[in-house]
């Protein structure tokens, strides 16, 4: 056995929360719930389909995970951790005692930066949010703000893969690849790990931030766009219908059968694959196909808007994908050309507040939208990034990397939301009060969708190996 | 919880207890013994062990005595011989990572001899090819690609000369001991010899942590030092030293002060890339650069012409947006600067530099069209800039060693007690000695390795062989000789090997061939339920193992079938077109407008898969959908995952769409237009190597006969069937 996960062990399908959730929720898309769930039996009947539905380790209180990640690294002063103190002290040196502060480019000895934007305190929570997120602000109720990770490299790329995989380099497998290789797929017409980057670029971890490692590619990211062709080679080629394909792949499955005694589940499983992937071409185009989402829902997106249509447009994605099925969107917010990164070394208010204006219609939106659609208590919501930024400035504007603390927060999945978990000092340079780790952060996300951390494991070049590695501590706080 | 979960560590725990003093830790012992410290049977040498008297027709070489002894005590029966056409495939597949030619298969098929299948056998590991097969797997288990991996990911210049020499090991057959010697130190041991060099490229060919921004060198340091003690750990002693980085390792006879003390060995050696050209083609190399420079100046010339005025327009713009003590900075004639104002001055300049997205944007439509082309008529001639001066992608050693030391939890800010080069003590010194000066630590450690008294790096060698041929090892991870990596399934047999090898010359190809010959290996791989009831893994070797196909060999079997594939060896890497989806993950904050200068030579696209540019942090998705590894970490044996993401590749990749179009010409040229019959029977001929069945007949002519069937669908069939991408 090299798995955690043998194929004997796991019942088919056992947990049908989703399925029964798409049924309680069947009213506005009846044909779809039902549809799915046919072709859901359909391959449920083949034994070998490494991606079926496992049951958890335990009870979940999440079956899917959409993770928007902050490429450049938003700063949490100025967003979600309000430090009062530091337009007081603006232009001031950090007092000695908090000693040498370790940046990227700068050391701390630069003068402290007050932040250019106001907070205010929002919902029956009354937590606070700067101006930058007034319309994520709304739904402060819904999130549990942890203001206290740490990560453990100043540079971009090795913090991404901490954040992605546990490691400092990249290689091991992404959390995406992880929950799939624990979970399987809620859909069989779809990719159970959705990946989605910004047009403009890859973050500077490049693929390796979603990489299956040394997994089987069954677990790998699937890069999906927007648009007819959203997933690579799904289009078939020019002058192929979808008949004359059908005619092909008939011939294809006849011969396969030859190749194939009925115990034989390797073969068997080839050629479900091939059902599938036929069906994938027109489900995949199905699920991203926006037309029919009403004009309410698309205003609401922000996909009137210029600044936020692009994301706008992802993050309806996710909502549509995790609603057909999928189990984890890996979706970021930045990358490519410094201008289109949240890395503000300098013009940090002019920068923030672009990236800020592409994302928080969008964002509030999905959060809206999941939860008109009862699809939030199930989906647990990630915002998050590779670090956040220093209290001091850096090219008398900017501000340089800050891994010693800051925020990332969670709404939905079983999260008990308007609260605070965890404190950085007074000027929001480490943190002080409960300070968690990535190991910490990955055990808790496991701990959301039923998955035992220690339980989920792969044997790799002789060790057991898994994603908090030495093991984390689950933020039990964060769940209701 | 440590390690692995609570239940696997209690049962382990028991193993430990039950093993006792054997596995013990020898306490801390600089000068080291020569004989093990432990007596776990891979620390202990070989035994001679006879082979069992199993005198059957079946048990044709000494392997099968093993074999079927083992089969034998289990009630089991080995399989019949496979039939002739899929052990042609097989063999073929195996030794050389292609599919048997129509005239191979001619000509072994109708070779009523019973030694046709030797003679088969020895042409295959005659042929060129076999090396590139073996050199394939050698780089899966040294991680090797052409890029550094991580955030640059930059490319290796001279990395594909390492890939080659490991080509041309293979095919001349060179005596394992020397292969390790000269990967080890060849740079110490044979410096005379710039294939020596050349095979040093093996401490580098894992990744490399470059990240832009600042970087601890101390750490960086240390991430090569580790990635070169991985490789002999892992690649030539098939142990999990990893483990033994942060502590003590839990399951191993190996003390973190091994680690260390293994890691100290490379603690004089860096990475380096050392010329190997003559002076006359450094001359020749020198004058073709001038004359391409004189090419390529009046296109940067007029690219910067451009460009200048948007330039000064950004940098104005820039500058009046600065910090006032930055502007303020700036002001000041440079003489007079303080030093302070030295440091925001130098900031301010980088602040103020134009980036590309800043100056595009303000130009007229013609301006930047004009700009857009001249950019392509500068990659297009940069894509024949001439190759740099042929140099080993090496190691050297510095003049002095820095000190080693035990890093505490792994960490290089942890330095604990000072250690010096030493041999695991499990195994010993085996009388050898370490030295502790900087050159020199290498040549030790490669005649340790290969030292006719190492229990492990010929069984290392002789169990790759066996699950290459075989389909799995007999001990199931080949790297991992350990505690955790279980007992061999046939112990006898594996230390019979591993002797052989060592005793008669380290041929790879001597073991090779007598595996291929042996009854075990030409069994059927049929399944038989009664036989699969009492061993469903097929431990113990009652049928074959069939096996999906790499990814590369399924695209050099399509390159083959359709009769396009360019069967040349060697040379640097290709880059092959890649879709806009591939090309649009490449990382860059520069322009992204030349990160993938396909190789202008089209007919080099169809070279084998191994000659790929192998960039860690793009994929070729063809390849990485059928489990190729990331390259990251050691790679033994290959995953096979079977999804949908695969049948995609298969239907509606490009590259699919014109193989099944070249192999639907190449039937056409055969048999022409309406030849129905003869489509069919070439079509099997040229991708499975054998004829149709009346069954198949039947299902393909009603297919090319009916109104949709056009030949290019059928040939696209063929290169899909599940016949076509597993070896039988």
């Amino acid at each position: 056995m090299n798995s955690s996960t043998d194929p004997s062990d796991a019942a088919t399908l056992g947990a049908t929360s989703r399925r029964d959730l798409l049924f309680r929720a069947a009213n506005g898309f009846g044909a779809l719930a039902l549809q799915h769930l046919l072709a859901q039996t359909a391959l449920a009947q083949t034994a070998a389909n490494p991606l079926r539905a496992k049951r958890p380790h335990f009870g979940a209180t999440a079956d899917a995970v959409i993770f928007i990640f902050n490429v450049g690294a938003p700063s949490s002063m100025d967003t979600f951790d309000p430090k009062p103190l530091l337009n007081r002290h603006a232009g001031e040196p950090l007092p000695e005692s908090f000693g040498s502060v370790g940046g990227q480019f700068t050391d701390g000895t630069n003068p402290i930066l007050g932040t250019p934007w106001r907070f205010r305190r929002y919902g029956q929570s009354g937590l606070p949010v700067s101006e930058l997120f007034p319309n994520v602000a709304r739904h402060v109720d819904d999130i549990c703000f942890v203001r206290s990770f740490v990560t453990h490299s100043v540079v971009h790329a090795p913090a991404m893969y901490e954040v992605h995989n546990g490691r400092l380099f990249a290689t091991h497998p992404s959390i995406g690849s992880w929950v799939t290789y624990g979970l399987g797929s809620e859909s069989e017409n779809l990719p159970a790990y959705v990946v989605m980057p910004q047009p403009e670029g890859t973050p500077e971890g490049g693929t390796s931030c979603w990489s299956q490692g040394f997994l089987p590619s069954v677990y790998q990211g699937t890069l999906l766009r927007p648009g007819p062709n959203p997933i690579l080679h799904l289009k078939r080629p020019a002058g192929m219908t979808e008949a004359r394909q059908r005619d092909m792949l008939d011939l294809l499955q006849a011969m396969n059968e030859i190749d194939s005694g009925p115990l034989d589940s390797e073969m068997q499983a080839r050629i479900a694959a091939y059902e599938l992937a036929f069906r994938m071409q027109s489900h995949a185009p199905e699920a991203v196909d926006l037309t029919k989402e009403t004009d309410a829902t698309k205003r609401s997106y922000g996909l009137e808007q210029d600044h936020t249509r692009e994301f706008g447009t992802r993050l309806l994605l996710a909502r549509r994908l995790v609603e057909r099925g999928v189990r984890f969107v890996q979706i970021y917010s930045g990358g490519g050309p410094l201008s289109m990164q949240w890395d503000a070394h300098k013009h940090l208010k002019q920068n923030h507040e672009k990236m800020a204006g592409h994302s928080d219609v969008p964002v509030a939106a999905l959060l809206q939208d999941l939860k008109q659609r009862g699809l939030l208590e199930r989906t647990l919501v990630i915002w998050g990034a590779e670090f956040g930024r220093l209290p001091t400035s850096e090219a008398g504007n900017g501000r340089d990397h800050n891994p010693h603390g800051y925020t990332m927060w969670f709404a939905g999945g079983g999260v008990r939301g308007g609260q605070a978990i965890g404190a950085t000092d007074e000027f929001g340079l480490r943190a002080v009060d409960r300070p968690f780790i990535m190991r910490d952060f990955h055990a808790s996300i496991l701990h959301a969708l039923g998955l035992d951390q220690n339980q989920l494991w792969y044997l790799h070049n002789g060790r057991h190996e898994k994603l908090t590695d030495f093991g984390g501590t689950v933020i039990k706080d964060l769940f209701a | 919880m440590g390690l692995v979960g609570r239940a696997l560590t209690e049962s382990l725990a028991t193993v430990a207890v039950c093993l006792g003093a054997s596995l013990g830790l020898a306490p801390l012992n600089a000068a080291g013994s020569s004989e093990p410290s432990s007596q776990y049977w891979s620390f202990r040498p070989p035994t001679r062990p006879e082979p069992a008297a199993v005198r059957t027709a079946w048990a044709s070489n000494p392997i099968d005595a093993f074999v079927r002894q083992a089969l034998r005590e289990h009630g089991l029966e080995p399989s019949p011989e496979a039939s002739k056409e899929r052990l042609l495939r097989r063999v073929c597949l195996d030794l050389t990572g292609l599919p048997p030619t129509p005239e191979q298969a001619a000509s072994f098929l109708s070779d009523p001899s019973p030694h046709a299948y030797e003679r088969l056998v020895d042409s295959l590991l005659a042929s060129p090819h076999y090396g590139e097969r073996w050199a394939q797997k050698w780089l899966d288990v040294v991680r090797f690609a052409d890029t550094d991996g991580f955030e640059r990911d930059g490319y290796r210049e001279h990395g594909w000369r390492y890939r080659d020499y490991v080509v041309r090991a293979f095919n001349s057959d060179k005596p394992y001991d020397r292969f390790v010697r000269e990967q080890v130190a060849g740079d110490e041991l044979f410096p005379a010899s710039n294939e020596s060099l050349l095979a040093t490229g093996f401490h580098g060919a894992g990744p490399r942590h470059v990240t832009s921004g600042n970087q601890d060198k101390e750490e960086a340091r240390q991430e090569v030092l580790t990635e070169m003690a991985l490789g002999v750990g892992q690649g030539l002693l098939g142990l999990t030293v990893q483990c033994a980085r942060c502590h003590d390792h839990k399951f191993d006879p190996i003390s973190q002060e091994d680690y260390y003390r293994l890691e100290s060995f490379f603690g004089a050696t860096e990475l380096k890339d050392l010329p190997i050209a003559s002076e006359e083609e450094i001359a020749a190399q020198e004058k073709a650069v001038a004359e391409h420079e004189a090419r390529v100046e009046p296109l940067k010339a007029q690219l910067e012409e451009i460009e200048e005025p948007f330039n000064t327009q950004v940098r104005e713009r820039k500058r009046a947006a600065l910090e006032p003590a930055f502007a303020a900075a700036l002001e000041i004639a440079e003489d007079n600067r303080t030093e302070e104002q030295a440091r925001l001055a130098k900031e301010a300049e980088s602040q103020i530099k134009p980036v590309w997205y800043e100056i595009v944007p303000l130009m007229p439509p013609d301006t930047r069209r004009h700009r857009a082309d001249l950019r392509q008529q500068l990659h297009a001639l940069e894509l024949h800039r001439p190759d740099p001066p042929a140099a080993a992608f090496a190691v050297a050693n510095l003049e002095e060693a820095p000190p080693s030391h035990i890093l505490q939890g792994g960490d290089y800010r942890r330095k604990g007690e000072a250690v010096s080069p030493g041999f695991p003590q499990a195994v010993g010194t085996l009388g050898l000695e370490a030295p502790s000066v900087g050159r020199g630590r290498r040549s030790a450690l490669a005649r340790w390795l290969t030292s006719e008294r190492n229990p492990l790096v010929a069984r290392v060698m002789v169990n790759r062989i066996w699950e290459f041929r075989m389909g799995r090892g007999l001990m199931r991870d080949p790297n991992n000789f350990g505690l955790l990596g279980g007992m061999p399934t046939h112990p006898e047999l594996l230390d019979a090997l591993a002797l052989r090898f060592a005793g008669e010359g380290w041929s790879v190809k001597a073991i090779d061939r007598l595996i291929v010959l042996s009854s075990a290996y030409r069994q059927s791989s049929e399944m038989d339920p009664k036989q699969a009831a009492i061993d469903p893994d097929n431990r113990w070797y009652w049928r074959a193992h069939r096996r999906r196909l790499s990814g590369e060999a399924i695209r050099d079997s399509a390159l083959a079938a359709s009769g396009r594939l360019n069967r040349s060896l060697t040379g640097r890497p290709v880059r092959i077109p890649i879709e806009r989806e591939v090309y649009d993950l490449i990382f860059t904050e520069a322009e992204p407008d030349n990160l993938w200068p396909v190789t202008p030579d089209r007919h080099q696209h169809d070279r084998r898969s191994l000659y790929l540019l192998n960039k860690r942090t793009v994929r070729l998705p063809f390849l990485a959908n059928f489990d190729q590894p990331d390259t990251m970490t050691s790679c033994s044996v290959r995953q096979t995952s079977t999804h949908a993401l695969q049948s995609l590749s298969l239907l509606n990749s490009d590259f699919m769409q014109d193989q099944s179009r070249s192999l639907a010409g190449r039937i056409l040229r055969h048999c022409g237009e309406s030849d129905t019959d003869c489509q069919i029977r070439r079509g099997f001929e040229f991708t499975l190597a054998r004829q149709p069945t009346p069954a198949e007949r039947a299902l393909a002519g009603s297919f090319l006969r009916s109104e949709s069937g056009a030949l290019h669908d059928f040939a696209l069939v063929l290169l899909n069937r599940n016949e076509f991408v597993y070896r039988p």
